[in-house]
């Protein structure tokens, strides 16, 4: 059987700093459950370019607007309280 | 000979000094030496990244810039490389890796005297603590003491403002149990939300307000850097009066700078992850007593999506590059840092409670500021860039950025060590 590959935005304020952090997290994640999808990071200015081609955005910042895809909010990847839920929570996303 | 080898480190620039040192830190903090060694050399590679897209930058910028004061006697000489390149050049300081332990110690005993509530595990932002560090490093000649001083001074100014605003964290952008103890952040907020207050009070501009969704459609140009420096290459091609073959060639040019940047200090980052979270675990599994409310402290990253926040920062672009052509004093040309004012106007913004044009004419002044101190201190940061091995073109050399030379508590504290 042959899935389409899902595409997973990560987004923070840069792009960078807190969005790499994530980003790394929602890899393994994904290869662990042996999901078919591809990493994309940006900056969360930058979801609009992206958005017709996502099937969901994982994102450590405030949401600016509301958006087309599902979101998942990882803040507590960063403070490290909780994760397994927001594992379950991209998971979920994804079937 | 233990002062020689040190030395000797040191002259091979941060490209090598980096990966050894950071292998040591990755080890004391109880990785084994692969996975350590692995993240040093992941820095230093990220650093000669960066070093290829600075030359890119300040080669073709370096050059318009210098035609344009020729010939409009526009004095915008300064070029504002923006914070990616100010953090790998802050890096790239001797004083900086050692500023990683420094600040996680300061952090711990400020906790434990009850002098902050502010756990700080971002330790990505501890550049701008180190930024203090190198740049006095540099006014002092290289004094060591004088150097770990400053930066500590402004660890605890950072943490204090983290601490008054983490009530306005919580509320405005209902991030729980957060604080964000970010420098650039931090440092227009303190100037930043005075004015906001005095502008509330102003008859007329107190009742005025405005939609973030319609400024994000209109402005949303400036939110997407890959656009924002192919217009602003050619913009500033047309006037250094370049003929069209090569407007449209310093138009891609500079978006590429804006694009791939960020691409090279993500790998710097990777490098950095290990280290992060081996601080990150080791304080928070400290126990600094019950009963206190103890906050987080995460990169402003996490707030800066607020539409609010968006769309203050999205008309501040052309504000900030308004300004910088007719602020009397000013020689910075704004580049790099155009994408970074998210994060100067957070604070501002949470003040505001999200009233936009509050927060655009209180950024208005905090941009002016910043315009005139990163032009007041580019020499330093300008040194800092050559002692990190960067490549400088010659007579375009000077550079500066909104980040680290525009930013409050860095000046403050480079006057202070001035006086001494």
């Amino acid at each position: 059987m042959m899935d389409r590959q899902k595409i997973v935005l990560v987004a923070c304020g840069t792009g960078i700093a807190t969005s790499t952090v994530v980003g790394q997290k929602v890899e393994t994640l994904l290869a662990a459950n042996h999901v078919n999808a591809k990493v994309i990071q940006c900056k969360i200015t930058e979801v609009g370019s992206y958005e017709d081609q996502a099937d969901l955005l994982v994102t450590t910042t405030i949401l600016s607007r509301a958006y087309k895809i599902p979101v998942v909010k990882a803040v507590n990847y960063l403070t490290n309280i909780n994760p397994g839920k927001i594992d379950q929570e991209i998971l979920d996303a994804l079937k | 000979m233990l002062l020689e080898s040190v030395q000797f480190i040191l002259n091979l620039g941060p490209t090598v000094m980096l990966p050894i040192v950071i292998t040591v830190i990755g080890m004391a903090f109880g990785q084994g030496f692969k996975k350590a060694f692995r993240s040093g050399l992941t820095i230093g590679v990220g650093f000669v990244g960066i070093n290829l897209v600075i030359n890119l930058l300040v080669t073709n910028l370096g050059g318009a810039a210098q035609q344009m004061v020729t010939r409009f006697g526009l004095v915008l000489n300064i070029i504002d490389v923006g914070w990616p390149a100010a953090a790998a050049i802050t890096w790239a300081s001797p004083v900086a890796a050692i500023m990683i332990p420094i600040c996680m110690l300061v952090n711990i005993v400020l906790l434990i005297t009850k002098c902050t509530d502010v756990v700080d595990i971002d330790i990505w932002n501890y550049w701008h603590f180190a930024a203090a560090s190198a740049t006095v490093y540099v006014l002092t000649d290289g004094n060591w003491l004088l150097a770990i001083l400053a930066g500590i001074l402004y660890e605890v100014a950072v943490l204090k403002i983290a601490d008054k605003t983490a009530p306005m964290v919580q509320e405005f952008f209902g991030l729980e149990g957060v604080s964000l103890p970010t420098g650039s952040t931090a440092a227009c907020g303190l100037i930043g939300i005075p004015i906001v207050k005095l502008v509330q009070k102003i008859p007329g501009i107190k009742n005025l307000k405005a939609d973030p969704d319609t400024i994000q459609k209109r402005f949303g140009i400036f939110g997407e850097p890959l656009m924002m420096g192919l217009i602003l290459g050619m913009l500033l091609g047309i006037l250094a009066g370049y003929g069209f073959d090569k407007i449209l060639q310093i138009g891609v040019s500079m978006a590429g700078v804006m694009f791939l940047m960020p691409r090279m200090v993500k790998i710097l980052m990777e490098g950095l992850i290990p280290v992060s979270e081996s601080v990150r675990e080791f304080l928070q599994s400290k126990n600094f007593g019950k009963d206190r409310n103890l906050t987080i402290g995460l990169d402003a990253a996490v707030a800066v999506g607020h539409p609010a926040v968006i769309a203050t920062a999205l008309v501040l672009v052309p504000i900030t590059l308004f300004l910088a052509v007719i602020l009397p004093g000013n020689q910075v040309l704004p580049f790099g840092d155009l994408a970074t004012i998210c994060f100067y106007v957070a604070f501002i913004v949470g003040a505001a409670r999200g009233n936009i044009v509050h927060s655009v004419i209180a950024g208005t002044i905090v941009m002016g500021l910043g315009l005139l101190m990163a032009t007041n201190i580019a020499s330093f940061h300008t040194q800092m860039a050559i002692m990190a091995h960067f490549n400088m073109p010659e007579g375009t050399a000077t550079i500066s950025s909104l980040d680290m030379g525009g930013n409050f508590l860095n000046w403050i504290v480079i006057k202070i060590f001035q006086l001494i």
